[in-house]
């Protein structure tokens, strides 16, 4: 993909949502959602905005949308600007966000899509043609004229994708496209991204999910409160913590307590901790494993440890060490 | 700029909606109905001009009735929903989909207003001859379309605050009276002219009662000028409205309220 042309140029952007104006009450403080927040994507590729919960990725992608409107900086796609050239802008552009809304429920899933090929303005004579190429391609053909009400989350989120593509877009925008699906429902919805990739159309999305940005994206860019912490392909983020080394631990009794006492340990980057039922997995991105052993052994002897073990390093490590290391 | 294509594509879609939503009959249908017999049942006594003044009215309130409740909920229902972006992020201008679905909508309340003059004729018994029927269908169409643009200013608001139905619902039964549908306008007082001049409807019943009611002039405006200033107003309110989308949408894109609900 690289050399392709550059068909997204964001440069600077920066979006502050003001505070909420009210009649009682507080309104709240404005907030900080994108800052200073630049790149560029060329065409075919499949750009990835991973980050947390609340990191800006889906502001950016609004701003680029036209949804929002940024407070500084500037957003082009297929070089038309974001801000002033809506109207040429959105005939060849299209976002699917996840999620079970933005459907109408009391519609079926073909008068949805007849519905959005009439606000695209796509040629009556090819119209019904292309809505059964989509339903087709989407899996979705026997369930047509079935309320979308009826559908599964995963027939919803399979509908959105057809949505997305009544307009043939040039750049297609995913925000959280797996978002709540189902482990076979998200493999499908990859494959069908990637088949739309090797088509030839750019795609800019957004995830939270590790496994997703490092089998799709070409390239990503990991962002968090705002802000670009990195970019680059999923190899080379993972190249990025290759000289570290993991400690895992399970136990019954690790808190955020525990997470800050690790992570202000000396030779510690990063901790993560995951929450299972009855248990936690913390790994620690540490510099020495074997060397830093015995002081974590140490410091959680009251925490009932399961198990301790040396890891290598995954894009989730390096993901860790980006976003909340030191 | 107004997109045919849209406006007929959201005026189906909201006809698909109206079919198999049954929620929709009662403020659509029954309550203005319900509210319509109940003045019949009232003036039934009264005879002559005031009687005829209770139907007509009902067919407007009829039509208004519609455009106060589904035309103004137009955005809010798809706040609901999340469609509003869907919507936004597509060429069609918002305001061309709004305004399809507000035609649905009144011409439902035709239909409704229909229903109240059969009802009068036969139910209340009520002589309802049309003096002019080439100038009344004429003045119900001026009366509908500028009943649909006036849900188009309030479906503007949606766009920027999930809030503004609690505001629009009060001012059904204001305009209502405003308009001089039911009660003449002679019979308000004089502070309240002004508002009641600047509502199309207002000039669109006048029209209407010109049509219906031999002699009928109250206003000295003759058919003509009352359906002038229906149509006058109406570009009026037709331009504020798409004023207001441009501004309000701007608004909401500064202070991302699109998808709040």
């Amino acid at each position: 993909m690289n050399g392709g042309e550059t068909v997204i140029v964001v440069r600077d952007l920066t979006k502050v949502y003001p505070a909420a104006a009210r009649l009682f009450g507080d309104g709240g403080r404005e907030k900080l959602a994108v800052d200073h927040v630049s790149f560029d994507v060329r065409r075919g590729e499949i750009f990835g905005l991973l980050g947390p919960n609340g990191a800006g990725k889906t502001t950016t992608i609004k701003m680029l949308t036209t949804l929002l409107i940024p407070t500084s900086g500037s957003a082009s796609v297929l070089g038309l600007d974001a801000v002033r050239d809506p109207v040429k802008l959105r005939p060849r552009i299209n976002l699917v966000s996840g999620g079970e809304r933005g459907l109408y429920f009391r519609l079926t899933g073909r008068q949805n899509l007849e519905f959005f090929s009439d606000m695209y303005r796509v040629p009556r004579e090819s119209k019904k043609a292309k809505i059964q190429y989509l339903l087709d391609l989407v899996g979705l053909t026997e369930a047509a004229d079935v309320r979308v009400e009826e559908y599964s989350r995963g027939m919803k989120q399979r509908l959105h994708l057809a949505r997305g593509l009544v307009n043939d877009p040039e750049v297609l925008f995913l925000d959280e496209p797996t978002l709540g699906l189902d482990p076979e429902i998200s493999r499908e919805t990859r494959a069908l991204i990637r088949r739309l990739s090797e088509e030839g159309m750019t795609i800019m999305l957004t995830t939270h999910y590790m496994f997703e940005a490092d089998e799709l994206c070409d390239r990503l860019a990991i962002i968090s409160e705002g802000v670009i912490k990195a970019m680059g392909s999923p190899y080379s983020m993972k190249e990025s913590v290759r000289n570290d080394s993991i400690i895992e631990i399970e136990a019954r009794e690790l808190g955020e307590a525990q997470r800050k006492e690790l992570s202000d340990l000396p030779g510690v980057s990063a901790v993560s901790i995951q929450f299972l039922e009855a248990r936690q997995l913390a790994r620690i991105v540490v510099d020495d494993a074997p060397a830093l052993i015995p002081t974590v052994a140490a410091l959680l002897e009251n925490r009932k440890v399961i198990s301790i073990r040396v890891d290598q390093p995954t894009l989730e490590d390096a993901y860790i060490k980006l976003v909340n290391g030191k | 700029m107004i997109d045919l294509r849209a406006m007929k594509a959201s005026f189906k879609q909201q006809s698909i909606h109206f079919f198999v939503d049954p929620q929709w009959v009662i403020p659509s249908i029954i309550a203005p109905f319900i509210f319509t017999t109940v003045t019949l049942f009232l003036f039934r006594h009264a005879g002559g001009d005031l009687l005829l003044y209770a139907v007509l009215g009902g067919g407007v309130l009829g039509m208004w009735g519609n455009t106060i409740h589904s035309s103004s909920w137009s955005i809010g229902y798809d706040r609901m929903n999340g469609t509003l972006e869907a919507i936004m992020v597509t060429p069609a201008p918002l305001s061309s989909v709004v305004f399809g679905r507000c035609l649905w909508n009144s011409f439902l309340g035709l239909l409704n207003a229909l229903a109240v003059f059969i009802v009068a004729e036969f139910a209340f018994g009520i002589d309802v001859t049309v003096q002019d029927p080439l100038g009344f269908v004429v003045a119900m169409m001026a009366t509908l379309l500028s009943l649909s643009v006036l849900g188009m200013v309030f479906g503007a608001f949606y766009v920027v605050t999930r809030a503004s139905s609690a505001f629009f619902q009060i001012l059904e039964f204001p305009i209502y009276v405003l308009s001089g549908a039911v009660f003449p306008l002679m019979n308000l007082p004089d502070w309240s002219r002004p508002f009641s001049y600047v509502i199309p409807a207002t000039w669109g019943a006048e029209a209407l009662k010109i049509s219906t009611v031999a002699g009928h002039d109250s206003m000295g405006l003759g058919y003509y000028g009352a359906l002038g200033l229906t149509g006058l107003t109406t570009v009026a309110f037709l331009l504020i409205s798409l004023w207001l989308f441009t501004y309000l949408e701007g608004r909401a894109k500064v202070n991302g309220t699109l998808v709040r609900y």
